[in-house]
């Protein structure tokens, strides 16, 4: 059966409330951005995914493919982002096939904001929506509960104050690529510093009525550099205060160890390797 | 008739290969044998008038009545099988319902024709059904004044809306026939059954239609719609008949906006100058076979 | 003021229990009205859209097209009331189509209630719905929390409206000018962004009339006076 399975709902609420904390989902604690310029639009993400106080993926890829002309940037919980942005990917291709046109971003938004709406909050997905279709160039961020918004810059995630402090004091209309493309990653880089669920690098995918480029690890400022000393420590480092020697021989004075029969007779137990 | 034995009309789901359908032709033959219904509209509202035969001198007189009320503005008389009329009231009543639960405000009369026509039309397609064995008239009052939203709480403000388009006027009555095929139209006045021919041609030389015209009062139309009963009448075919009257007027006329019965001392009235009418016929027809 | 867990509206009867909202939901905590005036309606919102202390959008659209001269004011949750605005939407469309003419401002307002009251248990949207029809002229209608409805001269709405009902008592008169009937709007919205935290941004309008719909922006760089394109 498709959807989700409730049976467990109540005993996991009375073990939770009888103290036992509850498992925690991947949250992929993120900034997103996403910023429309002349001629096409930029959306970029960090690649830390947490759990918790844990980072559980430190170059994780948070840019959802949902056609060649429309992408994701996902925020919420990891599961969610993946399987929502996959599902309507596939619902996409098939309604491009049997139509015979281009899909377009304010089908994919209107799928996904119907899904996330008939879940009411439960998918935790953070979407921004971003793509050039045959009307023209798109930028949306759809929310879990299934709210949209069509802004030309946006952020998503915990990370979306700092960015967005960045795109409020830097951002201009008509913007080029290049500029839209280092104003992206700059706010990315501010999520990535300034908020804990953030971090590692910043990827970027630009959308143009031509092509989708993705630049993978487009920046790379958490670089593990050479470690400054050596730490393997020559013999000798630490002292010596004494010494004793068992011998093999007298291990059985510590450890003894019997053959017991086995119950069918004389087969002898196999071990494995 | 062409059919016979011809196969083409021994399912609604065969055409003749002259493009005909036979079981809707039949249809139409049923309704030919049932009494003569009526409708005129005028300007104030809408008349309905039947002639109910009498098939049995054991029926209660003014009882089984033949005009039925589909919602507070609605009514529908029909010519020919009268259970199959019965059950296409039922139906109407189930539309004029569905539209109050959906928009909160009473169906207008083109409306509820045209989700009857629609209805009737289905069953002209369907191997497992047959025709309606009637012709049915719409008749109703549309109010031209704001009305409510059924579950509105209040009444609302007190002040007009702003922004009306001056000298632009909004429903009133209208008057629909539906044939068995499921065709229809609006009329100023509608006649069917077995006394069309003639009540048709009385209904023709009304003022009901044209510029200028329009000039027929309601209780005139109510007056004229016996008459013309008592003429479509062939006395030799049916012995007794019993006059069915209802009508539609505004909101400032007689009904007050709703489908009520004619009252007894106007019908009575009407029937009494009906066969004065057609005995002065008569005088006029005996004079000149005098002269 | 207190906010009880009941998920019903405040004593005051404008502030809505905020635990209806989901952790999270993003919220219209916002300005919203609609106006009739001689040629036919006004409706004027804010443009401040909030998850919790933070402005998700700080020029959000709750001016909503429903039909070509219907449309509505939304507030509440966006994600609810973005729903049942599309779902209307469709329905009017579909009217329009089945019946060959256009609904009438009552038509959506009946589909909106019916919507509203159903699931009332499920959603918190507040609602205002204005519309310019050839019978009735411009029409107003206010859907509140528990999806009653209300024909109005002028209705106003949101948490911000809590702080305008003098202003607009004051200030209202029937069969205004389209310019007064603006500036009325205006100086209305002003004054509930300026005392309602949750309110803010950009003034929209949008004039529904025999000519059809006519859009309205008003910028705070320009202290709300020039009308932008």
């Amino acid at each position: 059966m498709p959807g989700f399975d409730f049976s467990n709902y109540n005993r996991n609420a009375a073990l939770h409330a009888r103290g036992m904390p509850l498992p925690k989902a991947t949250s992929t604690g993120t900034t997103i951005v996403g910023c429309l310029y002349d001629g096409g639009v930029v959306i970029a993400a960090d690649t830390r995914a947490t759990s918790g106080p844990i980072v559980a993926d430190k170059n994780c890829e948070k840019l959802h493919y949902i056609s060649s002309n429309i992408w994701c940037a996902g925020a919420g919980t990891a599961a969610d982002t993946e399987f929502t942005t996959a599902l309507v990917s596939s619902q996409l291709e098939l309604h491009s096939l049997s139509t015979g046109r281009k899909p377009r971003v304010v089908t994919c938004m209107t799928l996904l904001k119907q899904h996330l709406f008939r879940h009411q909050g439960y998918i935790g997905a953070y979407l921004v929506v971003a793509g050039v279709d045959p009307t023209g160039t798109h930028l949306f961020t759809v929310h879990a509960h299934g709210s949209t918004d069509k802004l030309p810059y946006v952020t998503m995630g915990s990370g979306s104050l700092a960015a967005m402090s960045v795109f409020e004091t830097q951002w201009k209309p008509q913007l080029t690529r290049d500029e839209a493309v280092k104003l992206c990653a700059d706010a990315i880089e501010a999520g990535i510093w300034n908020d804990l669920g953030s971090g590692s690098n910043v990827d970027v995918a630009v959308i143009t009525a031509e092509k989708t480029t993705l630049l993978r690890n487009y920046l790379r400022p958490n670089e593990r550099s050479q470690k400054l000393g050596r730490y393997v420590f020559p013999k000798g480092t630490t002292a010596v205060l004494n010494e004793k020697i068992i011998r093999k021989e007298d291990l059985s004075k510590f450890v003894t160890v019997h053959d017991l029969p086995t119950e069918t007779g004389d087969d002898k137990m196999e071990i494995d390797a | 008739m062409t059919s016979i034995g011809t196969g083409y009309d021994l399912a609604n789901s065969i055409f003749s290969p002259d493009g005909r359908n036979f079981q809707v032709e039949y249809a139409v033959k049923a309704v030919e044998n049932g009494g003569t219904s009526i409708g005129i509209r005028c300007k104030e509202g809408v008349v309905l008038a039947v002639e109910k035969i009498i098939t049995s001198k054991l029926l209660k007189p003014n009882a089984n009545k033949r005009i039925a009320t589909v919602d507070r503005h609605l009514g529908i008389v029909y010519s020919g099988m009268i259970p199959d009329g019965r059950h296409f009231v039922d139906r109407a009543r189930d539309e004029a319902r569905a539209w109050r639960d959906t928009f909160k405000t009473p169906i207008a009369t083109a409306d509820l024709a045209s989700r009857m026509g629609g209805y009737m039309q289905a069953y002209t397609l369907y191997q497992s059904v047959r025709p309606f064995g009637i012709t049915a008239i719409i008749g109703g009052f549309d109010p031209s004044t704001d009305l409510p939203v059924d579950g509105e709480v209040g009444r609302g403000p007190s002040c007009g809306a702003g922004g009306k388009v001056p000298g632009k006027t909004f429903g009133g009555p209208g008057l629909y026939m539906i044939e068995p095929s499921g065709l229809y139209w609006g009329y100023y006045g509608a006649a069917t059954g077995k006394g069309r021919q003639a009540a048709k041609a009385e209904l023709e030389k009304l003022d009901l239609a044209g510029p200028g015209g329009e000039s027929l009062t309601l209780e005139q139309a109510v007056k004229e719609a016996a008459r013309i009963i008592y003429v479509a009448h062939d006395d030799n075919k049916d012995k007794d008949f019993e006059l069915e009257m209802t009508w539609i007027s505004g909101p400032d006329g007689p009904t007050k906006g709703l489908h009520q019965e004619v009252p007894r001392a106007l019908r009575e009235e009407a029937e009494r100058l009906a066969k004065k009418a057609l005995e002065s016929d008569d005088e006029d027809e005996d004079g000149k076979m005098e002269e | 003021m207190e906010f009880g867990n009941s998920g019903f509206l405040n004593e005051d009867g404008i502030h809505l229990d905020m635990d209806r909202l989901k952790k999270g939901e993003v919220n219209l905590g916002t300005s919203i009205m609609a106006v009739t005036f001689k040629d036919g309606v006004i409706l004027g919102a804010d443009s401040r859209t909030t998850t919790g202390a933070y402005i998700a959008n700080r020029v959000t659209d709750k001016l909503t097209q429903v039909h070509d001269t219907i449309w509505c004011c939304r507030s509440g949750s966006a994600a609810d009331t973005q729903a049942v605005a599309d779902i209307v939407k469709y329905q009017l469309e579909l009217f329009h189509m089945m019946n060959g003419k256009p609904p009438t401002t009552q038509t959506a307002a009946a589909i909106f209630q019916e919507i509203c009251y159903a699931n009332k248990d499920m959603l918190s949207a507040g609602l205002i719905i204005a519309g310019w029809d050839e019978r009735h002229g411009g029409q107003v209608y206010s859907i509140p929390l528990g999806g009653s409805l209300h024909k109005q001269p002028y209705a106003i709405g949101g948490s911000g409206s809590t702080y305008i009902y003098g202003y607009c008592d004051a200030n209202w008169r029937e069969g205004m000018e389209e310019e007064d009937a603006v500036n009325f709007v205006k100086g209305a919205l002003r004054e509930a962004i300026k005392w309602d935290g949750s309110s803010g941004g950009v003034i929209r309008m949008v004039v529904l009339t025999a000519k059809g719909a006519d859009r309205h922006l008003y910028l705070p760089d320009t202290d709300y006076k020039v009308r932008h394109a």
